[in-house]
This record gives structure tokens, C-alpha cells and sequence, in this order.
């Protein structure tokens, strides 16, 4: 008992105490935080600032005092408030403590957004002849963005509204515009040009209908009709009703399998390539004199689940983290944790011992390719059966996939990340399958195993690992 | 006085090859016991079978007076034939790891590596990783993984191939030094010399069956060649010796191709069972002038070859030879 304790023991030590699962395990998370502090704080950052004129060619005449509201600031401290709605809104799709915070930020975040700042409209007055338009646009050719204020600012963008964009044409029909924009220009800014001319075409459409104005309809009357408020959604369950969750809780089914995933199958190459480095380096019969091949197989395994539960931990706890920060660890059951840590003992035992077995058959990790496809086959099914358990996870394929030795664990937990309840039986009895399978596992792996370990030479096919499971 | 190792009846088989049968060994404690045997006579298996790494299809095994080596493990040291080291660990470390493994507690286990690394000039690589040890530093270390634990009971499976000749010395006072020490020691080995010198037991198995079981004095005196070396003044006498009565027949190695230009060798002058050896010494002497006459000593490895060569038939009584001998000069393993 002892023994299989300083064997596990040093096959943590081996495989954590390295510089490689330093980098590789620990620090990635880190960075991967790193760089998603890092995008929030760029995007915390005001837009590029530009000076620049841009020329308005109104064929129509009558969208001047339009064009030049939108581009006021008054227009601008207006778009934001309208940002800010927006957010707001979109903030009440996410559930928790973070729905009310992304609302109290709107206000800020709506600033974020970049604006035409220091644009200035300008109205070529006519006759627009082809010959003027020409010479804009090659001043627009080779406008220079600058935000400097000192500097004489360039022609950045030209619109060429005709007439008919803002009165209807002989086929009682409306025409659109067309816009041209210097090279370099900020794209945000490019498509906030375009949308306060189009509010500028419409507003001066409906200003200038006569059929409205006949039928004494106000402009403000229309764009109140076409505007729809708010959308509250909310999903309705058995116990009672709560806001629709949006792509937060689509993401974790997948965040579960990944991170079962993750530390199962690091740990469990560890554990392959730990034997097989045992074995090729000849100090399998060393060890072997003091400890039974069981001892063995079982101390590396019970070594390598800690390296994976320190990685489940690692990345799992990360998870879990920033769900608190986010305030949304209500998605989340607290036994539905527990469940997960189960199916990862029921999985890694499974892998493990499968790994560990393949292991001990080969002479080189080369070898262990052919021996793994089928395991690997196995491993990457979880990630097909994903879309159609998350969408349906009650639906009888589901159901049936739960049952199935080998993934159960990776189904199950993909089942449990999702909000729909799953019906009771079907845990304690998945688990039960899972257990089975792991024990079979582990009881096979350690009869290729041990007759694995001392055998060198041509490495074995399935079929003689069947031989050997069969044999002793 | 129980046997340290007791074998009754022991076979095993893997697939339709049988690797041992039907044996029957007993080492007495506190002997230095040389097994011996031609490569896959069953040496290994036989070895891994003591060991309990693997277990025998018929027949018992007793160690140490147990049942079986794994409730003795801890009194036993093996050094396996197919041996290595962790090769990213530390070299104190990987020992303090083995010594614990055998039972040694943490705080001694180091101070015991420490001590033997210092004994066995490794001092100064204690602190390195195994893989950047050389291979004959290896195999101390490998050596010393195997004797830590000051076991009753030491097994030694080639134990002197790939050792230098300065190596090879020390590995043969380290044994004596543990038989000393009243340890019992088997050793297998294809260097029939090192045996020689050794040795106070030895057996032999040859296609899975034991074929020689004794201690090595009486081995010798069994298998007496009843043969005489005989160096003659000068050249022609070989037939004149083949003529006279008692002789069976007479091989003079020095017409064997491929031989060097050192000095002559001794004709090998067999002897009939009619005739005892002085009277054919007298009758050699008066037929030709001779400068050294001789009776032949048995050795271990003429022993070896002939039981090998008698049950082989096929097997080339000169190959075998110069392979063992090539293994006992520190060629390497065969």
C-alpha cells in the first residue's frame, strides 16, 4: 500500500515538478486571462479621433438642416443615450448580478463607441457637374487622416444623394445614395456616416411626403410605428419562469466536456508515456523487483489522477472564478459539480487504465499510435455527439448515449451543463454504467499489463491484447 | 540450514515453446551460486520466476523460506538483465526512490545512497540526471539500486557484461564483499570464467532442463576429460602419439585455420577408457621427446560446450567458444 503511494507520488513529482507543465498547464490559463484583460482594456479605449470634412452633394436641396442636426453634438450626446439602450437591453438577456452590472456600465460603454468626431459637413452648392465631382473625389484619393486639429483637414468623405433618394421618382418609387470614402478611413466611422445620412434621407422623406402631410400624419407618428420597444423574453419551466439565457448558458455543456476532457486525456498521455518511457529505458524490471506489476499500474495511475485533478482544478476553478466575477455562478447547480467530479473519476479511470495498458505493450510512443486510434476514435466521439445532446438533452439519442461505456462520462456531463433538468434515474444509473466500465478497464489493463511490461519486441495488435486479457 | 531458494518441479510455458522444465534447484544459503546456460536456455525466466514477476504454470517455488518472493521482496536484491534508470531523475534521488521501494525509510534511504555513491566513486554525480551518467556508471548505480536494502538474498542476471576490465574487478569484489557479508548470491552469467573464479555452487540449464547441479570442485572432478596436453619438441609427432595403444585420438589446435602465430599450442591427446593417465604420460614420454606433458583440467567452459554441443548437434562447438571467451575478455554481451 505503501509502495503505491511513493510510486504515485513520484509520478506527480515527475510530471509536475517540470518546467514543461509549468509552461504548458498552469501558465496557459494564465495568459489566455492575460489576453482577455488585455482585449477588455484596448476596447475600454477611445476610437481613433478624426479631423476631417466631409462634402454632402444634395441634388435634392432639402437635406442640408437635416444632415447638419445628425452631425451635431446634440445628435451625438443622443446616438449615445441610444447605445446605452441598447446595451441595457441586451444586458437584460444576461442573467444574475452581471446583467444589472452591464447595465450600470451602458452609460460608460455607449462613450466607448466611437463618433465622426471633429467631422465637418460641407454642401458643394450646384450646378454639380461631373467635372466637380471628379475633382472631390481626387481630393478624397489623397486625403490625409489626421486628428490633428492645426492642420488643414482633408476631404475624408463625399455623399452623392440625388434628388429622387428624398422625393419619389416618375415610378412613385425612392432612390438610395451613393457614399465615397478616402482609404484609410476608421470603418466605424465610415458606417456612423452612413447611418445618420440615411436618418437624414428619411427624416427629409417624411417631412417632404404630401400624402402624410395630407392626411395630417406627424413624422414623429411614423417612426413611433415602426419602432419596437424592448423584447422581454423568458423561458417557462415547471417551477416557475425565469429570464432567457443567451449564449452564456449554450456555452457551458461545452465548457464541461472540455474541461473533462482537458484533464482526463493530459493525464492519461502522461500516463502512457510515462510506461512506455519505463519500459524503453529498461527500468520496468528494476522496479518490479520491489513492487507488484499491480502496485505499479495502480501507484501511476492514482499519480496521474492527481496531475489530473490539480488540472481540473487549475482550469475548473478559473472557470469557476470568473463565473463569480461575472456574477453568474447561479447557471450553475453546486451538485452538479459534484456529479462532474464523479464522471471524471469514472472517465480518467477509464482512459487511464486504457492508456496505461497500451502503454506497457509497445517498445516506443511510435508504436503506441495504431494501439491508441481506437481509443482516440472513442475520445473524439463526445465532440461530434455535442450539437445534437445540447440541443435535444433529453431526446431518447441522448438517453441512449449516456449508456454507452466509454462515453457516458463526456455525454452525461455535456446533459448536466445544459438547463433542461435530466430525469433522476438516469445519473445514478449512467454513473453505475460508468463505474462498471472503469472497473473492467482497470481489471483488463492490468492483465495486459502485466504481460505487457516485460515483453519486448514486435509490438502487439488488438487482437493479441484481447489474447493477453483472455490468457491470465 | 534452509535452502535459500527452493524449485521443485517448476515449468513454464509460453505459447508451445517451453522455457523451463521440470526443474528442481536448491540454493543453500549463504553460497555463491553461478547459473549458467546458453543464450535462452531459460536463465531469465527462470530468474523472473524466483522473483515472482512472473509465476510458473507447475510446480513451487519457495524463497527465503516464503512461498513466494513477493512476501520477501524486501530481503531480496535483483539486478535485472534488462536494467535502466529514470532518465530525467537525479541520480541520489532515483536511488533514495529504489531504497524506499524496498522498504528503507525516507531518512535513511538517502543517507544509504549517499554513502554507496560515495563508496562506488559516484560522488560526484550524485546530483546529475541518470541519463548523463556513462553506461559502466549506470551499472553501478544500477548495482547499487539492487544490494541498498542490504538484502539476504541478491540476484544477479549478467551482471558483468558491458563492464570494462577495472569494472569488471570491482563488480567481482563487490560480490565476494557481499558473500562475505553471508549473503547469499546467484549470479548468471555467459563469462564461464568469472564463474570459475567465483563460484562455489553452480548449475546450468540448457533448453529449459537443468543439466549440471553441484558444487563447482565436484562438477570439475566429474567431468574429468581424461585427456592429457601434451607440447612436443618438435613437429611430427602428432601421428607418432595417435599410433600408441590407449589413445582414442589426438587434435592438434595449431592446425586450425585461422589461428595466430603466438606460441604453439599443446596437442589435446584423448584418452581411451583402457589405459589411466600416468601410464599413458609414461608411454608419450618415451615415444617422443616432449617439452611439457599434462593431464588436462576440466574447465567450465569445455563442460558447457560439451553438454551444449551433445544435446545441440548442430550447435558449432568453435563458435560457442569464442563467443564466451570473447564475453570473458570483456567483449561485450553475446
Amino acid at each position: 500500500m505503501n509502495r503505491m503511494f511513493l510510486v504515485a507520488w513520484r509520478e506527480f513529482q515527475s510530471v509536475v515538478f517540470t518546467r514543461g507543465f509549468f509552461f504548458g498547464i498552469i501558465l496557459t490559463p494564465v495568459f489566455i486571462g492575460i489576453a482577455i484583460g488585455a482585449i477588455a482594456l484596448v476596447s475600454q479605449l477611445d476610437g481613433p479621433k478624426v479631423a476631417g470634412r466631409l462634402a454632402v452633394v444634395d441634388q435634392s436641396g432639402l437635406l442640408e438642416a437635416g444632415v447638419r442636426q445628425q452631425f451635431s453634438p446634440e445628435a451625438a450626446k443622443e446616438a449615445e443615450a441610444a447605445t446605452a439602450k441598447q446595451i441595457s437591453q441586451f444586458a437584460d438577456q444576461i442573467p444574475g448580478k452581471t446583467g444589472e452590472m452591464v447595465k450600470k456600465q451602458a452609460a460608460t460603454a455607449a462613450k466607448q463607441v466611437p463618433k465622426p468626431a471633429d467631422l465637418s459637413v460641407e454642401f458643394p452648392p450646384p450646378p454639380h457637374s461631373a467635372a466637380s465631382l471628379d475633382s472631390l473625389k481626387d481630393q478624397i484619393r489623397v486625403a490625409k487622416i489626421t486628428a490633428a486639429k492645426d492642420a488643414v483637414p482633408s476631404l475624408v468623405a463625399m455623399a452623392v444623394i440625388p434628388a429622387e433618394a428624398v422625393r419619389r421618382d416618375a415610378n412613385n418609387a425612392y432612390q438610395s445614395y451613393e457614399l465615397f470614402f478616402a482609404p484609410k478611413l476608421d470603418f466605424e466611422i465610415q458606417s456612423r456616416i452612413r447611418e445618420r445620412l440615411t436618418r437624414a434621407v428619411t427624416d427629409a422623406r417624411l417631412v417632404n411626403d404630401e400624402r402624410l402631410t395630407q392626411a395630417g400624419i406627424s413624422p414623429e407618428q411614423v417612426r413611433s410605428m415602426v419602432r419596437v420597444g424592448e423584447i422581454k423574453s423568458v423561458t417557462l419551466t415547471p417551477e416557475g419562469e425565469r429570464k432567457t439565457m443567451g449564449p452564456v448558458q449554450f456555452l457551458i455543456p461545452l465548457a464541461f466536456m472540455i474541461l473533462l476532457m482537458i484533464s482526463v486525456m493530459t493525464s492519461g498521455q502522461y500516463l502512457m508515456t510515462a510506461v512506455v518511457e519505463e519500459k524503453s529505458s529498461r527500468v520496468m524490471e528494476l522496479l518490479l523487483s520491489a513492487v507488484s506489476p499491480l502496485q505499479l499500474m495502480t501507484g501511476k495511475i492514482l499519480g496521474q489522477m492527481c496531475v489530473g485533478i490539480l488540472i481540473l482544478v487549475v482550469y475548473g476553478g478559473l472557470g469557476m472564478a470568473g463565473l463569480v466575477v461575472f456574477a453568474l455562478m447561479d447557471l450553475i447547480e453546486p451538485i452538479k459539480l459534484v456529479w462532474m467530479v464523479c464522471y471524471f473519476f469514472i472517465a480518467f479511470f477509464t482512459v487511464a487504465s486504457l492508456m496505461a495498458a497500451v502503454g506497457s505493450a509497445v517498445n516506443e510512443l511510435r508504436e503506441a499510435q495504431t494501439l491508441m486510434s481506437p481509443i482516440m476514435m472513442l475520445i473524439m466521439l463526445p465532440w461530434f455527439l455535442w450539437m445534437p445532446i445540447q440541443r435535444a438533452p433529453n431526446a431518447t439519442f441522448a438517453t441512449i448515449m449516456s449508456f454507452v461505456p466509454g462515453i457516458n462520462p463526456f455525454v452525461m456531463v455535456i446533459r448536466l451543463g445544459g438547463s433542461e433538468p435530466i430525469p433522476t434515474w438516469q445519473i445514478p444509473a449512467s454513473i453505475g454504467v460508468g463505474i462498471l466500465t472503469s472497473v473492467f478497464a482497470v481489471w483488463a489493463a492490468a492483465k495486459i499489463f502485466r504481460i505487457g511490461v516485460l515483453m519486448y519486441g514486435k509490438p502487439p495488435d488488438f487482437r493479441t491484447l484481447v489474447k493477453w486479457v483472455r490468457m491470465a | 540450514m534452509t535452502n535459500a531458494i527452493d524449485i521443485q518441479r517448476v515449468r513454464k510455458t509460453f505459447g508451445s515453446k517451453v522455457a523451463v522444465d521440470t526443474l528442481d534447484l536448491a540454493v543453500a544459503q549463504g553460497s555463491l551460486c553461478g547459473f549458467i546456460g546458453p543464450n535462452g536456455a531459460g536463465k531469465t525466466t527462470t530468474i523472473r520466476m524466483i522473483m515472482s514477476i512472473i509465476f510458473p504454470d507447475q510446480g513451487r517455488i519457495s524463497v527465503l523460506g516464503k512461498p513466494s518472493a513477493l512476501e520477501s521482496k524486501d530481503r531480496i536484491g535483483y539486478l535485472p538483465e534488462e536494467r535502466g534508470v529514470y532518465r530525467k531523475m537525479k541520480v541520489l534521488a532515483f536511488l533514495t526512490y529504489m531504497a524506499r521501494l524496498k522498504g528503507v525509510d525516507a531518512g535513511a534511504a538517502e543517507r544509504k545512497a549517499d554513502e554507496w555513491l560515495t563508496r562506488m566513486a559516484l560522488g560526484d554525480v550524485r546530483k546529475k540526471k541518470c541519463e548523463e551518467l556513462s553506461k559502466g556508471m549506470q551499472q553501478k548505480a544500477q548495482f547499487i539500486a539492487a544490494v541498498i536494502h542490504e538484502p539476504e538474498l541478491l540476484i544477479l542476471d549478467e551482471v558483468f557484461s558491458g563492464l570494462d576490465p577495472v569494472n569488471r574487478r570491482l563488480m567481482r569484489d563487490l560480490i565476494e564483499e557481499q558473500h562475505g557479508l553471508g549473503r547469499t548470491i546467484i549470479f548468471s552469467t555467459h563469462a564461464m570464467y568469472e564463474a570459475e573464479q567465483l563460484c562455489d555452487q553452480i548449475f546450468m540449464i540448457h533448453q529449459g532442463q537443468k543439466v549440471l547441479d553441484g558444487r563447482l570442485s565436484d562438477i570439475l572432478a566429474q567431468h574429468d576429460p581424461h585427456a592429457l596436453l601434451v607440447e612436443p619438441m618438435s613437429s611430427g609427432a602428432e601421428a607418432i602419439v595417435a599410433r600408441l595403444p590407449g589413445i582414442e585420438h589426438v587434435v592438434d589446435p595449431n592446425q586450425k585455420v585461422g589461428r595466430g602465430n603466438g606460441h604453439p599450442a599443446a596437442l589435446d591427446v584423448m584418452l581411451d577408457g583402457t589405459i589411466d593417465e600416468s601410464e599413458a604420460m609414461a608411454a608419450i614420454v618415451r615415444a617422443v621427446p616432449v617439452r611439457r606433458i599434462e593431464r588436462k583440467r576440466a574447465s567450465l567452459e569445455d563442460i558447457f560446450i560439451g553438454i551444449v554441443a551433445r544435446s545441440g548437434g548442430q550447435v558449432d562447438a568453435d563458435l560457442l567458444r569464442a563467443s564466451l571467451s570473447g564475453s570473458a575478455l570483456g567483449g561485450g554481451e553475446s
